[in-house]
């Protein structure tokens, strides 16, 4: 399946990664930026499940390397199309100077080209109640 | 006073979200996909009543995420990808927004430090 372009984002933190790091894995630091309320099971196959207002984000991590790499799958359970966890976020914390650079790539995400795709729509509908609720 | 579609792409995330947020409307979405779908057609794939599906259409068609094409008394619905297009550029602009809080929630947690 050709895959679609992935969304992308980076920052540059003021911390090295090893202070970065535990936001994407302990439960009380990444309510600080993402979400209301959290259920992390930091591991490989583990509970990644992110409450925002309603909208639950449901997944399992893939990889946990740290303080460089996390990846977790990113979806919206109870969906008859899409289980939890059929898109991906990529994380990588690379070290510059006292600084952290964070590089996050979302994958998976519904593809305008493949009108047949019928993966994408609950994905992007939970990632972007996430965003509504947020901004 | 039917306003143009492109205007609907331009300024409707808030209606192609609440669109979004029933999932009648959506399976109603994935059905017209790459097809046109009368609204009788529609309306027989699920329990509910025709004035019913009838309203999630005339939703789904005001956010713009459907076309209607007349075919003798028939009105023909499918799917305007394009109109996912304000709701993709919500999505990205979502990572972003949220790295900016990571940034800010870390570095406030950080000891006070100069770092350059």
């Amino acid at each position: 399946m050709p895959s679609s372009p992935p969304v992308t984002a980076t920052t540059r933190i003021a911390a090295p990664p090893e202070a970065v790091f535990p936001y994407f894995t302990d439960p009380a630091l990444i309510v600080t930026w993402l979400g209301d309320r959290a259920d992390l099971n930091a591991q490989p196959g583990g509970v990644f499940a992110v409450e925002v207002g309603a909208s639950p984000a449901r997944g399992t991590y893939v990889t946990v390397e740290p303080p460089t790499r996390v990846a977790f799958t990113w979806g919206l359970p109870g969906s008859e199309t899409m289980p939890a966890g059929s898109t991906t976020v990529e994380v990588i914390l690379t070290a510059d100077g006292d600084d952290t650079i964070v590089s996050l790539t979302h994958h998976g995400l519904p593809d305008e080209d493949q009108p047949a795709h019928k993966k994408g729509w609950d994905t992007l509908l939970s990632a972007l109640h996430a965003a509504v609720k947020h901004s | 006073m039917p306003r143009p579609k492109s205007q609907a792409d331009a300024s409707a995330p808030d209606a192609v979200l609440r669109a979004l947020a029933d999932p009648h409307r959506r399976r109603i979405l994935r059905l017209v996909q790459g097809h046109e779908m009368a609204a009788g057609q529609i309306a027989a794939r699920f329990p509910l009543t025709q004035q019913a599906i009838s309203q999630h259409i005339a939703v789904l068609k005001q956010a713009g995420l459907l076309t209607e094409r007349r075919d003798g008394t028939r009105r023909l619905y499918m799917l305007r990808h394009e109109a996912l297009d304000p709701v993709r550029a919500l999505l990205a602009e979502f990572w972003p927004d949220a790295l900016a809080r990571l940034k800010d929630a870390v570095e406030g947690a950080q000891p006070s430090q100069e770092t350059r």
